[in-house]
């Protein structure tokens, strides 16, 4: 059973007098079968984590475990991993027969166990009757092919794979994503998998480690990190598009932001009071055009706002509203405050450059902390709230 | 030559002024010209050298001194010499033959083949390793060593002479410089292979090094860290992955690396101590035999130097991609 | 699983001993695994370099005796003498390439001057035809790998056999070039590879034509870099294939070439093999000759000339290095 934990697991480069460090006090328990993603932007340290689990970085500090043992300093081979590479890395002076059973002839399987296993792995991945082709001779999805079948004829305790999709065209990406889940479901190995797509890290994964800075961030089933994500980092990262957030204060009665103001009650939420300077997370599907508002379930009040660029998706649209004077603020902070990216129906008929009005679902308003990114609360209002509540709110538009 | 159009324009004046008049008007033929005279006279002086060895070889050996090679001929009534020589003092290609004879020049020649192949084996093994380190590996000191090992490359061979002479001798124990203090003796190596192999894998090893740093140093990353996740050590990932697929580069390094012992003459001439086969002479005692014991038999030396030459030459036709890009890649290190 | 019984049946056939080797040096540091497996270079290395030339400076400051067993400590004495001419009469040769007014010990009048000479001569001409070669080279034409091959073969000639070839074309008895070029005043028209002049004209011709081809080689790449563009913006400028030679090819071949030049004149220093197959060390003593032809008589002697030439070549090199930074590797 192929468990995989790390702790304490630190690694620092010394980049030329200066300490960089990579991957810092990583903590993972991934439990044997399962699919986990590390999902991050680049530098943050997801492919150095996973080099540590191979064994072609080791760590400064830590131990790492593979099953029952401990594999911190042990070379890669003695790991019981297999691993797919980026950029496929496949062995150009060898045929793919060859490449795919370049591990077992290391360890000196005897040929008729080696023909079974690689015949079995061409099989999986639909390689039949290339196994004499060179690797320039094939496509880039048939190399990634040969890449995967390399790693499953060792019949390895983990997978790791490293962004092993990241070179194919979008087509062949969605195709070999649905066969990777497929590979997973027959194979019950552990898989880690890294790759800087949060799209593909959902669709895949039965969960999430986001990473940043070298630092875990959450670690979660794909949803859970969606819909309560930890800190504002995860919030960004997780969903596309990305979440907008609005920086406030908190008052007695309302969260005021530059441009509006929402109703809610500190004293509903522990560790808020009046005075606090919070940042609101919405997702663009939970701001809706006014005259929606009586299907939203728990609306706020109506807000002015001016349409600026409209982004036809085909089954939605992005429209990207200013607030306030309409004055765009091309702010690098992860707060926008005068903009909000909202999508709504494709049939709407609103149109670039006009004046409306927006409530937002107070339900699903994100609440962070503004000075630590710590999430304080994922629904301003909570579910379980009764109607006499909502009954309290006032028109908050100005 | 000209065209008809052209010869009716160009009627008058001699075949010279034509041309002349037509160049003027067209530079192109004077680039064309000149480009063809300086090939030729370039690829002229490069190999009749080569042409003045095969026609001393196949002149008879009574032949040698009497009269000239440079033929008097008769130009528009006035004698003169012609200034290249011609073979017209008989064909006798037995010299081929007695050069075999007179000494085992055939053992001389293997001696060579044996020290190049055994040099170039552990040069190839030892710059594989330290060109994966330099090629491949981030380390502090990395630009030092390589300039150290770059300045060991240009000092003359003389310059390490006396020393290795004096271990290779065998007579007295090698002490640490300056200290009187005594580390072992070294077996007489004088008159072995080993006197000649040793120092040639020092002097040859940094070109050796450069052009194989070069070449591994562009094998991705990935095909490494492929090889060790499927279960090689880092070594065998160098052995098993880079070093094949870094071919050309190890070809090039050999060929070179063969070359240049082949053609080493310092240590050759003196490592070992008589010119004679039996004593791992190589080449340069074989041909300096020639020069020596037999001063005026030139047909020999000759025939000789001819034989000694073949094996450079078809390496250099058939692996002349490797010399190149081996020259220039390695570029400055000689 | 059936991954663990292969790894075992396997691993028990090796020695515990190897395995623990193995694991020893997967487990080094990055830092630690480079210099493992620099230590056979450094070993050879030392061997053949280090060692030779820290003895050799310890040889030089002793006075030793023919057979190496008795050895006297004299400091720096040798090289005093080497300088003030008392080394003379143990020193090959007693031609002077500088005028006798100077009044110059031999090392300097003979051994330098010779190395000097031979090596800005040689390689001025061998950049020179070079550039010609190259030249030729890197037009397209029928044939390019043919000549190609052709120019190169000189590089690839044995030093003794490439001696040979021009010792027997010099040569008093059937040399046929001698009389020709003594006619000009060149060559001394008898004796002629026994007289200094004459044989040092013909080894600079020797190298000349060996050497030329690695000038060459080195010239072409630097011409095959050059952006073809360039010639085109030139071409539509109005540029002669003079003026683009001039204004284009170069100016951006010149920092390879003078790298080129300056290593290569390092590497003529090293002159020993031609001139003793040509002519004789006591004739045309260069620096390597002199350690050669005294290391077996008058060790201190040889040492201290030793080491005075490895010393002006690692000022060379040195100097070379400082300016050209890292590009020098």
């Amino acid at each position: 059973m192929a468990r995989v934990q790390l702790k304490h697991v630190t690694k620092r480069y010394d980049d030329q007098g200066d300490v960089v460090t990579a991957v810092d006090d990583m903590n993972l328990d991934i439990a044997h079968g399962e699919f986990i993603c590390f999902v991050g932007p680049s530098g943050c340290g997801k492919s150095t984590t996973m080099e540590t689990i191979a064994g072609l970085t080791i760590p400064t500090e830590g131990e790492i475990y593979i099953g029952d043992r401990e594999v911190t300093n042990l070379p890669p081979k003695d790991r019981g991993i297999a691993m797919v590479f980026q950029n496929i890395a496949l062995f150009p002076h060898m045929d793919v027969y060859d490449n795919i059973s370049f591990g077992l002839r290391l360890r000196d399987y005897p040929q008729d166990e080696i023909d079974r296993r690689v015949e079995r792995a061409a099989d999986i991945v639909q390689l039949e009757g290339m196994l004499n082709r060179m690797p320039e001779e094939m496509s880039g999805g048939q190399r990634q092919r040969v890449a995967i079948a390399r790693a499953i004829v060792r019949e390895p305790d983990v997978f790791l794979m490293d962004e092993p999709l990241a070179n194919l065209d979008a087509k062949l990406k969605v195709h070999m994503r649905t066969e990777l889940q497929r590979l997973h479901k027959e194979l019950d190995t552990t898989i880690i998998y890294v790759t800087h797509d949060q799209e593909e890290a959902m669709t895949l994964s039965d969960r999430i480690a986001v990473l940043d800075s070298g630092q875990l961030q959450q670690i979660d089933p794909p949803l859970t990190c969606y819909n309560e994500p930890d800190n504002l980092f995860v919030a960004g990262f997780i969903g596309s598009p990305s979440m907008n957030f609005v920086e406030g204060t908190v008052t007695e009665t309302a969260i005021e932001t530059p441009n509006f103001s929402l109703e809610f009650n500190p004293s509903s939420v522990d560790d808020v009071s009046a005075g606090d300077e919070v940042t609101l997370g919405i997702r663009p599907e939970d701001i809706y055009p006014g005259e929606l508002r009586d299907e939203v379930p728990d609306p706020s009040g109506q807000i002015a706002a001016t349409t600026d660029i409209l982004e036809p998706m085909g089954d939605e649209i992005f429209a990207y509203l200013l607030l306030g004077d309409g004055e765009t603020s091309m702010s690098q902070e992860l707060a926008t405050n005068d903009q909000l990216l909202m999508s709504i129906d494709p049939d709407s008929d609103l149109e670039e450059d006009e004046e409306i009005e927006v409530v937002i679902d107070r339900r699903n308003v994100h609440l962070f902390d503004s000075a630590t990114g710590e999430a304080i609360v994922h629904d301003l209002i909570p579910y379980e709230t009764d109607s006499s509540a909502s009954g309290s709110e006032v028109e908050s538009d100005d | 030559m000209a065209t008809p159009t052209e010869q009716l324009d160009d009627s008058e004046g001699g075949p010279l002024e034509r041309w002349t008049k037509r160049a003027i008007k067209d530079p192109q033929r004077v680039y064309r010209a000149l480009f063809y005279v300086a090939m030729a006279f370039f690829v002229v002086t490069t190999l009749f050298p080569f042409y003045w060895l095969l026609v001393l070889a196949v002149t008879p050996r009574q032949n040698l001194l009497s009269g000239s090679f440079l033929p008097e001929i008769d130009l528009f009534g006035a004698g003169m010499t012609f200034p290249l020589p011609v073979p017209r003092k008989g064909f006798a290609p037995g010299s081929f033959i007695t050069i075999f004879e007179q000494i085992p020049f055939h053992l001389f020649v293997l001696n060579s083949f044996v020290l190049a192949i055994t040099t170039t084996i552990i040069v190839l093994f030892v710059a594989s390793l330290s060109g994966y380190v330099f090629g491949r590996l981030d380390f502090p000191g990395r630009a030092l060593l390589m300039l150290g090992i770059l300045a060991v490359s240009y000092f003359p061979p003389a310059a390490f002479l006396i020393p290795l002479f004096e271990a290779f001798a065998g007579n007295e124990p090698i002490v640490i410089p300056f200290t009187q203090i005594p580390l072992f003796t070294a077996p007489r190596l004088l008159n072995t292979p080993g006197s000649m192999v040793i120092p040639f894998s020092g002097l040859f090893l940094p070109l050796a090094v450069f052009i194989l740093t070069t070449f591994y140093a562009q094998i991705p990353d990935g095909l490494e860290d492929a090889a060790r996740v499927e279960g090689t050590t880092r070594l065998g990932a160098l052995f098993r992955v880079i070093m094949p697929l870094s071919a050309p580069g190890v070809a090039t390094a050999a060929v070179l690396t063969f070359i240049s012992v082949y053609n080493e003459y310092f240590f050759s001439s003196l490592m070992a101590l008589s010119p004679s086969a039996e004593n791992w002479s190589p080449l340069v005692g074989g041909i300096l035999s020639y020069q020596t014991q037999y001063t005026t038999q030139f047909n020999l030396m000759a025939a000789a130097s001819v034989v000694g030459v073949l094996p450079v030459v078809i390496l250099v036709v058939v692996a002349q991609e490797r010399i190149v890009s081996g020259l220039t890649s390695g570029a400055l290190k000689e | 699983m059936s991954t663990d019984t292969a790894e075992r049946t396997r691993e028990s056939r090796r020695s515990g001993m190897l395995i623990a080797a193995v694991r020893w040096m997967e487990n080094l540091s990055e830092t630690w695994y480079a210099y493992l497996l620099l230590t056979p270079i450094f070993i050879i290395l030392g061997v053949v370099a280090l060692y030779p030339l820290l003895r050799t400076f310890e040889l030089s400051l002793y006075a030793v005796s023919t057979d190496l067993t008795s050895l006297n400590f004299v400091g720096l004495e040798n090289y005093i003498e080497l300088f003030t001419g008392g080394k003379d009469r143990y020193l090959p040769g007693s031609n002077t390439f500088l005028p006798t007014t100077l009044s110059m010990p031999a090392i300097v009048s003979s051994a330098l001057a010779v190395t000097i000479v031979f090596a800005v001569v040689s390689v001025f001409f061998e950049t020179l035809i070079g550039l010609g070669q190259a030249l030729v080279l890197d037009q397209d034409f029928y044939g390019r790998r043919w000549i190609r091959a052709a120019i190169i073969i000189p590089w690839a000639v044995p030093v003794v056999i490439q001696g040979i070839i021009f010792y027997l074309m010099f040569n008093s008895n059937i040399g046929f070039a001698t009389p020709p070029l003594a006619d000009l005043g060149l060559l001394a028209s008898t004796n002629t590879l026994n007289d200094p002049l004459s044989a040092l004209f013909i080894i600079l011709v020797a190298d000349i034509w060996k050497t030329s081809a690695f000038m060459a080689l080195l010239i072409l790449a630097g011409l095959q870099s050059i952006d073809r563009s360039l010639y085109n913006v030139a071409k539509v400028a109005g540029a002669s294939k003079w003026q683009q030679f001039k204004h284009i090819t170069f100016p951006l071949i010149l920092p390879t070439v003078a790298v080129a030049v300056l290593f290569r004149m390092v590497g003529a220093m090293k002159v020993y093999g031609i001139i003793d197959t040509v002519s004789s060390c006591a004739v045309l003593p260069s620096l390597s000759c002199m350690v050669v032809s005294t290391f077996n008589t008058r060790v201190g002697t040889s040492a201290s000339i030793a080491f005075v030439t490895a010393a002006i070549i690692g000022i060379i090199v040195m100097i070379v290095i400082v300016w050209q930074g890292e590009d020098a590797i």
